[in-house]
């Protein structure tokens, strides 16, 4: 397989990485729904929230380019969304940084808080992300009360992701080598449609394997694993300092940049 | 078509995350009593088959430099039935948002209901009644691509309700609405003419799998399906009217503006102190502080004096969180070089 694992940081070890990854999976989604729930004007703030998946990013070991390498991937429809804004609100808003005020639109505003609060976000996911190994969250998820049929076919999933890329890569590859020019709708659609369709029936076969082997070894719909998870002492330590953080952000800084 | 957090108020947010994990957790029971061991593993791989065919990308006809890739929640739900299917593409919708990143966690639940539940259900539903009725390809072929076309544009149109809901956008509901309907018609053209052909290459390979739909035994009942659909569209409509009407946003009109209960006007406009130390203090610390509020107190316009010092004020947040962050950077850094060179 030649492609880079998307969560090959998930492997690493460190403090983040050892936390458990249901108290990070509940600290992300409050951090996130508290950084949403900012208002539309202020961005300074953004930059303060931005410190906590920023401490975690760099307590883990994650190269900070790979993060945001990986938020631009994912950025086009929420760009375009976010460009949009200074078309259709141009009340006008003063803005002030530093020693500079400018007359802007809020369209301006509600633009680079998108923005902003997109990056922000982002970054706390992937710190969950890459700290947390899938096989871990998945268990964490089951904890928490994700019905076992989903969890089982996500772990599936998950496993064989990368094997079926694999092959699909191998599909264009050979398509690539023989197709040296378009070739005009009809056939091109047709070609693509083989390709998915031997796609389609080399998975269900690939599945029948596995299915035998499963059976063999005496699968009964029972997904065990070998993550144990326990909430320690410095889990709790997390969710205080992330909670300490939140709440100091809230009542302290945010009166003061207001 | 992935939301993503930012387009979202918490409300709707929590709002479809409710939904969806309902209906998840409603399908999971459901497909506990139909689904076999062997089927787990096949319902597995063939998520991970859509993720492979997302990556096959071909070129668009009469538009050259484009290239378009399928979505298979259609395709899946044809062959696999809509429980089984709307599973498998809901868990590539969580895979999407966990481990590359695409759409938000909180968006979660929006991304769920626009790309697996809806397209599955509906797709399955309109394929299977276009289709009814003695076998034909041409009958085949038009149930598959208008089921295509119709189930990715009932996603589609979902997004701008959330989006408008939530009033974060600027951009005007009836324009997003419109540029949403015009590019997802030619997504789920470009859909359903894949699926057909992909259809149409299985039933030559491996007619087995296309005749007998790996499905096994799948019923929607005709009834309960007309009656999830006629809910779900007074449920948009009543959503479409209250936008036209022009109320503010979910969360004032439900504790300001209550045009249900016009008695609700008063115990708001309460001259109690406790309100309006209330109303003080959240203007003060206020979560959400609109623009206007902030104006308002300090004066119509801004002036000059308050302006630099608004400057000011921000521009200390902004370094002050980058001195953190670069300390903490350095100190993980020497922390990290110790730790290095200890062993």
């Amino acid at each position: 397989m030649h492609h880079a694992h998307i969560d090959k940081f998930a492997y690493q070890d460190s403090h983040v990485h050892r936390l458990d990854s249901r108290v990070k999976f509940i600290v992300v989604l409050v951090f996130t729904a508290v950084v949403i729930s900012l208002p539309a004007t202020s961005l300074s703030i953004l930059a303060c929230y931005a410190i906590g998946p920023f401490a975690i990013l760099v307590l883990g070991g994650i190269p900070l380019r790979f993060a945001l390498k990986h938020i631009l991937v994912v950025s086009p429809f929420v760009l375009v969304l976010a460009l949009s804004c200074p078309l259709y609100d141009k009340t006008p808003f003063a803005m002030a940084f530093g020693p500079f005020t400018w007359q802007s639109s809020l369209g301006w505003m509600r633009c680079f808080t998108i923005l902003g609060k997109f990056i922000v976000t982002m970054l706390a996911l992937i710190a969950l992300v890459s700290t947390t190994r899938f096989n871990d969250l998945l268990t964490g998820l089951q904890r928490l009360g994700l019905p076992k049929l989903l969890i089982i076919q996500l772990g599936f999933l998950y496993r064989y992701i990368f094997l079926l890329i694999d092959r699909a890569h191998h599909i264009l590859r050979a398509r690539a080598g023989r197709k040296l020019k378009n070739l005009g709708a009809k056939i091109e659609l047709k070609t693509t449609a083989a390709m998915l369709g031997s796609l389609f029936i080399r998975s269900i076969d690939t599945a029948e394997h596995i299915n035998i082997a499963m059976q063999a070894r005496g699968f009964d719909r029972k997904w065990r694993t070998i993550s144990r998870l326990q909430v320690r002492s410095s889990d709790l330590l997390f969710a205080a300092i992330t909670a300490l953080f939140l709440l100091g952000l809230h009542f302290l800084v945010r009166p003061l940049l207001h | 078509m992935h939301m993503a957090n930012e387009l979202l108020s918490v409300p709707v947010a929590a709002g479809t995350l409710a939904i969806a994990a309902a209906s998840l957790g409603f399908i999971c029971r459901k497909l506990r009593h139909i689904i076999t061991s062997d089927k787990l593993a096949l319902m597995g791989i063939l998520g991970a088959f859509v993720f492979a065919a997302q990556m096959v990308n071909f070129q668009l006809p009469a538009m050259p430099g484009t290239s378009g890739h399928m979505v298979g929640a259609v395709l899946l739900a044809i062959i696999l039935g809509p429980h089984a299917g709307a599973i498998v593409i809901s868990s590539v919708v969580i895979i999407q948002c966990l481990i590359f990143q695409d759409g938000g966690l909180l968006a979660l639940g929006c991304n769920l209901i626009n790309m697996a539940i809806v397209p599955s259900y509906l797709g399955y539903f309109l394929y299977k009644t276009a289709t009814a009725g003695p076998f034909g390809p041409l009958r085949v072929y038009i149930g598959a691509i208008l089921a295509c076309v119709i189930a990715i544009e009932a996603g589609a149109v979902l997004v701008p309700i959330q989006a408008a809901l939530s009033h974060i956008l600027a951009v005007p509901f009836s324009t997003f609405l419109i540029t949403m309907l015009g590019v997802h018609f030619l997504v789920g053209l470009v859909e359903g003419l894949v699926t057909v052909a992909v259809l149409g290459y299985l039933q030559q390979v491996r007619p087995d799998i296309v005749l007998t739909s790996l499905s096994g035994k799948v019923r929607l009942s005709r009834k309960a399906v007309l009656i999830t659909l006629v809910i779900f569209t007074a449920v948009i409509g009543a959503g479409l009217s209250l936008l036209a009407s022009g109320l503010p946003d979910g969360l004032e009109w439900s504790y300001a503006e209550r045009p249900d209960q016009p008695d609700f006007e008063p115990a708001v406009a309460n001259q109690d102190h406790r309100i309006a130390a209330v109303d003080d203090f959240q203007s003060k610390y206020s979560p959400l502080p609109d623009y206007s509020i902030r104006t308002s107190k300090l004066g119509e316009t801004l002036g000059q004096e308050a302006e630099t010092a608004a400057g000011w004020t921000s521009f200390a947040g902004v370094v002050g969180a980058a001195l953190t962050m670069a300390f903490i950077w350095l100190t993980a850094r020497i922390l990290r070089k110790k730790e290095s060179t200890e062993p």
